[in-house]
């Protein structure tokens, strides 16, 4: 009984090692770049985005030859959006020598626990997708992302969206307990005093909640004629379909949260009349951002979100810096740094991106609408 | 206690000195990266958490389905006062183990009476609410936005005129938990040997002996739950200082969970079956991150190995992989094998 | 608005009174939780859809086909996993059955994927949108409507069932005294499954409601519907069904009340906090009989 539960015991050991020093091992020769998201869990759908996005520039790169005759290989971290994991996941990035950058993390709160391990360990990140203000603070120079913060979408909603495209004045907001939504909540709140609105109230939920009847019931008793879909998609489908049931026909709005084709399919009718606010849309693009678009519907059947595109610029930016710089981490990190002017920027499909000292960049935000079962570009 | 030398000490004692001398030197053996040791790292926090857990189902016989809101809850109280208050990590152990005591004795004290499933389904509550409080008094811990920026533990001697040395990178995380967890483990033992332990141990295989054998049921049990929500604590305060940022979905329901398979797998009531629990769990758990891609099955696949794990393991081994033998008996005593009795001739149904 | 947030709590309470019949049932004849018990609640609206979509089936027959899919899964579940343990220690059932949900639940993410799922294009008959009755400026859908008829359906059902027939006075019998009943001839095993198949039943019936009036359906759905369906038997008094229909509905009032009149956040804290409570200070519940530890001499 001892003996093999010794047996046992020596085994595992044996297993976990063989593991952990396989996959810290390096492939020569190829230029290895990490891109941590959700691949499993409730934010899969996302995680498959950056996926699709990510993938299309690797084989155009990888076609052309690579960066200067190196290929470039993509190293998988899934961190189920999960501070813990993330954590995990950039341990692991960053004890693998080999592994130059990460594209990552895509969720805030994800990106915020991995970070003190990249600036510990003197690793870029670069993330598509993170908007929460305060990682710049963190990130310590070693952070950088191809998206507009919260602050910002929040307020081009306030002054112009709501007043110039919807036309209307009382907004009531219905916000999820998480950290995208309420940053995005007080800068709209911020910019909705400035822009002369008044929010006639704000409802918070929590995630995974899908009976909004009575929050709703008391929203619409202020007889507001918009509601604000503070959150993400899943939740805000079933807010548009609950909020037409009690009556409530004027336009809804949200921000890059809502853009998803699951919105539509679980919103079904109620979803139309909807705007949102997205970093990317095909129909407003310019000539790449278009070709682009249609590339992705070839490779993939599906119409391009703005996860996929900022995805691509990524790892766009990321082979033009390493390919003037190479393939050391300090100098990858001050390579981006150095993209702090237009025209030093990188010009992708979507649009042109250059960053400030927090890593942050300032990027436009275009407005789509529900029509008819369709997302389309908002006139 | 005999003479302390090497020719004494049992074959399992032997075991144990040389597991922790492979620990010792473990960072610098070859192939051991910051990865490794980060894994490391996590995998002696959740012995710790184990540990701390242990006392309530493998000492006491009670199942608490809300462990992770003491974890949170150091954590938390970790997190803030080093924030706000800038307060030293040595400070804050203390602190946090009392702060968990308190928690532990205003919730066991009125549930403590309850059968055992009452019990568990009000632990379970307790840490829902608690991850409520959480995530929605953002006023006084962000909430959702997370707590990030949490000061390094850092050895300050600047007050004797030496210098500080502040927690760099994973190895001074190291070491610092191989310390808790050795402490973790010492306390244990003693406890286990004493007279506390001795009376647990009396309520777990027969309450009904043990109260008229003159033990006070409530406070006992009380006190269980005390110094196990208190070691929740430490392990949360820790996790607090390496991770240096919290959020509150770190402490959902998901965590008591894991720790509970943990000590079921290795062996409730077994401190080193406990241990042995959490580093199967949590190496197994990484080593199946890595696999389960390359197979092609989706990493749910994990979580769901561990629901299986806990049905086979209560189906088949109910007392672990290591089982102490009062708990094996208890587990077992209920199973009486139903043998097929052959119908005597002539006797038809 | 307070007819409002009257409706919409009867609408809930009604969902959280028949799953909670189905906890205080198991509950009464095997004195277990069935943590797993909400995950048959979810896998009832995963398999009414796969039926529509997959097998064609009409909105009424995907429905009762699904409820019997519900109650076999009851019944498997409790031969698989809890009758090897009939005779074990309260915490390794406790255990196993948390073991069970959450292979369920994983099981289910992997068949049908995490994302949330709406119910089928028209599958739901066309009338279910329009409004039935209007009063007091509140209205009634006609899907309202059927959730609440066959909530009373299934409840007086119910109820009838454990009154007038054989099985119920059996399976009063079990609740009772196990070792008796089975002296008297009854299959306590049979009864058992007996009752977990009308359980199952019964939380299938609720998911699927649930599923096709929010028109989302995902893997975890079960969880937290589960945990405040446990909150409402143990209101209601635990072993007792009516006390777990009429808890039910005072926790979905309460919750609708409390959601639309104090804060939103806490809306599921309220399940907790008044789980926590009763259990601390009334533990029989309203209806229930005392379940209390043996020891007083503390």
């Amino acid at each position: 009984m001892k003996k093999r539960q010794s047996f046992l015991f020596v085994g595992l050991l044996v297993c976990v090692a063989l593991v952990f020093g396989m996959t810290s091992g390096a492939m020569a020769g190829k230029i290895r770049i990490g891109v941590a998201a959700p691949f499993t869990g409730n934010l899969a759908s996302y995680g498959d985005n950056i996926k699709a996005g990510v993938n299309l520039k690797l084989k155009e790169i990888n076609d052309a030859g690579g960066i200067n005759g190196q290929k470039v290989q993509l190293v998988w971290g899934d961190d189920l959006c999960q501070p813990k994991d993330a954590g995990i996941v950039g341990a692991k990035f960053a004890a693998d020598k080999s592994i130059v950058a990460v594209i990552g993390h895509l969720c805030s709160s994800a990106t915020l626990a991995a970070m003190p391990i990249y600036v510990r360990a003197g690793l870029p990140a670069l993330s598509p997708t993170s908007t929460n203000p305060t990682i710049g603070d963190v990130g310590k120079g070693w952070f950088f992302r191809n998206c507009y913060t919260d602050d910002f979408q929040g307020k081009y909603l306030a002054s112009y969206v709501v007043p110039k495209l919807l036309g209307k004045k009382k907004v009531a907001i219905f916000y999820e307990n998480n950290d995208y939504a309420i940053g995005l909540k007080d800068s709209f709140v911020a910019g909705a005093k400035s822009a002369g609105l008044t929010v006639t109230g704000a409802e918070a939920y929590m995630t995974g909640t899908t009976d909004f009847t009575p929050q709703l019931t008391k929203l619409l008793r202020d007889k507001p004629e918009t509601i604000f879909l503070c959150g993400y998609h899943p939740e805000g489908a079933l807010i548009a379909g609950q909020s037409r049931k009690l009556g409530f026909n004027g336009p809804l709005f949200g921000a890059d949260g809502i853009d998803n084709e699951d919105y539509i399919k679980i919103g079904g009718k109620a979803a139309d009349n909807t705007y949102c606010t997205v970093p990317f849309l095909a129909a407003s693009a310019g000539p790449a951002g278009k070709d682009f678009a249609k590339q992705y519907k070839k490779a993939y059947g599906r119409d391009v979100d703005w996860m996929s595109a900022n995805a691509y610029d990524c790892l766009g930016i990321l082979a033009q810096v390493i390919g003037k710089v190479g393939t050391d981490r300090k100098k990858i990190r001050d390579g981006l740094a150095a993209m702090n002017w237009p025209q030093f920027g990188y010009k992708g499909v979507t649009g042109l991106t250059y960053f400030n000292e927090k890593g942050d960049c300032s990027k436009p935000a275009f407005v789509k609408k529900v029509e008819n079962g369709k997302f389309v570009a908002a006139k | 206690m005999g003479k302390l030398r090497l020719q004494n000490l049992t074959r399992g004692g032997k075991i144990r000195i040389g597991l922790l001398a492979l620990a010792l030197i473990l960072p610098f053996l070859p192939f051991i990266s910051d990865y490794v040791l980060h894994i490391a790292i996590l995998v002696l926090l959740y012995m710790i958490l184990a540990l701390g857990l242990n006392i309530v189902p493998g000492f006491n016989g009670l199942l608490d389905l809300g462990y992770v809101g003491f974890y949170g809850i150091g954590a938390y109280t970790s997190g803030l006062l080093t924030y706000h208050l800038g307060l030293s990590f040595w400070v804050i152990i203390p602190l946090a183990f009392i702060n968990g005591a308190i928690w532990g004795i205003l919730l066991g004290a009125p549930t403590l009476r309850l059968t055992g499933d009452y019990f568990a389904i009000v632990t379970f509550g307790f840490s829902e609410l608690v991850v409520l409080f959480l995530t929605n008094e953002i006023w006084l811990t962000r909430g959702p936005l997370g707590l990030p920026g949490i000061d390094v533990v850092s050895i300050d001697l600047t007050l004797f005129g030496g210098p500080k040395w502040e927690f760099i990178g994973e190895l001074p995380y190291y070491y610092l938990a191989i310390v808790m967890v050795l402490v973790t483990v010492f306390v244990m033992y003693r406890i286990q040997d004493s007279r506390l332990g001795r009376a647990w141990f009396a309520i777990r295989d027969d309450e009904v002996a043990a109260v008229s054998c003159g033990i006070k049921l409530l406070a006992y049990k009380v006190i269980a739950f005390a110094i196990s929500a208190a070691f929740g604590a430490v392990g949360g305060s820790f996790f607090a200082r390496w991770m240096t940022f919290l959020s509150p979905d770190m402490f959902k329901f998901w965590e008591s969970f894991l720790i509970l398979c943990m000590i079921v797998l290795g062996g409730m009531g077994n401190i080193w079956g406990v241990m042995i629990g959490a580093l199967v769990l949590v190496s197994m758990s990484e080593v199946l991150r890595e696999i389960l891609p390359l197979l092609g099955l989706p990493v749910q696949s994990r979580f769901l190995a561990f629901g299986l794990i806990m049905v086979l393991m209560m189906r088949y081994r109910p007392a672990g992989i290591m089982p102490i033998a009062a708990v094996a008996a208890k587990m077992r005593a209920g199973r009486v094998k139903r043998k097929k009795v052959k119908p005597a001739v002539g006797i038809k149904k | 608005m307070f007819l409002q947030q009257l409706v919409n709590g009867l609408t809930i309470g009604g969902i959280y009174a028949m799953i909670a019949v189905g906890y205080t049932m198991i509950y009464g004849v095997i004195q277990l939780i069935n943590f797993a018990h909400g995950e048959i609640y979810m896998l009832g609206a995963f398999f009414a859809i796969t039926f529509i979509s997959f097998l064609g089936l009409p909105f009424y027959v995907a429905f009762l086909v699904a409820m019997a899919c519900c109650a076999v899964c009851g019944v498997l579940l409790d031969i698989v996993a809890y009758r090897p343990l009939r005779q074990s220690p309260r915490l390794a059932a406790l255990i196993t059955a948390i073991g069970m949900s959450i292979f369920l639940q994983n099981l289910a993410m992997i068949i049908w994927g995490s994302r949330p799922k709406p119910f089928p294009h028209g599958a739901l008959p066309a009338y279910f949108e329009k409004t039935a009755v209007t009063f007091g400026g509140v209205n009634l859908s006609w899907f309202h409507l059927f959730i609440f008829t066959i909530t009373i359906i299934m409840m007086v059902g119910l109820n009838l069932i454990i009154k007038k027939t054989k099985w119920g006075k059996a399976m009063r019998a079990v609740a009772q005294n196990k070792t008796m009943a089975a002296l008297t001839g009854i299959n306590v095993n049979r009864v058992i499954s007996y009752t977990f198949a009308l359980a199952g039943a019964l939380g299938g019936a609720a998911g699927i409601m649930v599923g096709a009036f929010y028109n989302a359906i995902f893997p975890t759905m079960g969880y937290v519907a589960g945990v405040k369906a446990f909150a409402a038997a143990v209101l209601g008094g635990i072993g007792s069904v009516p006390g777990a229909m009429l808890g039910g509905v005072i926790l979905g009032v309460a919750e609708a009340l409390g959601a639309g009149y104090l804060s939103s956040l806490y809306r599921d804290g309220i399940s907790y906090a008044v789980m926590i409570i009763v259990i601390i200070l009334i533990p029989a519940g309203l209806f229930g009989k005392v379940l209390k530890e043996t020891k007083k001499s503390m």
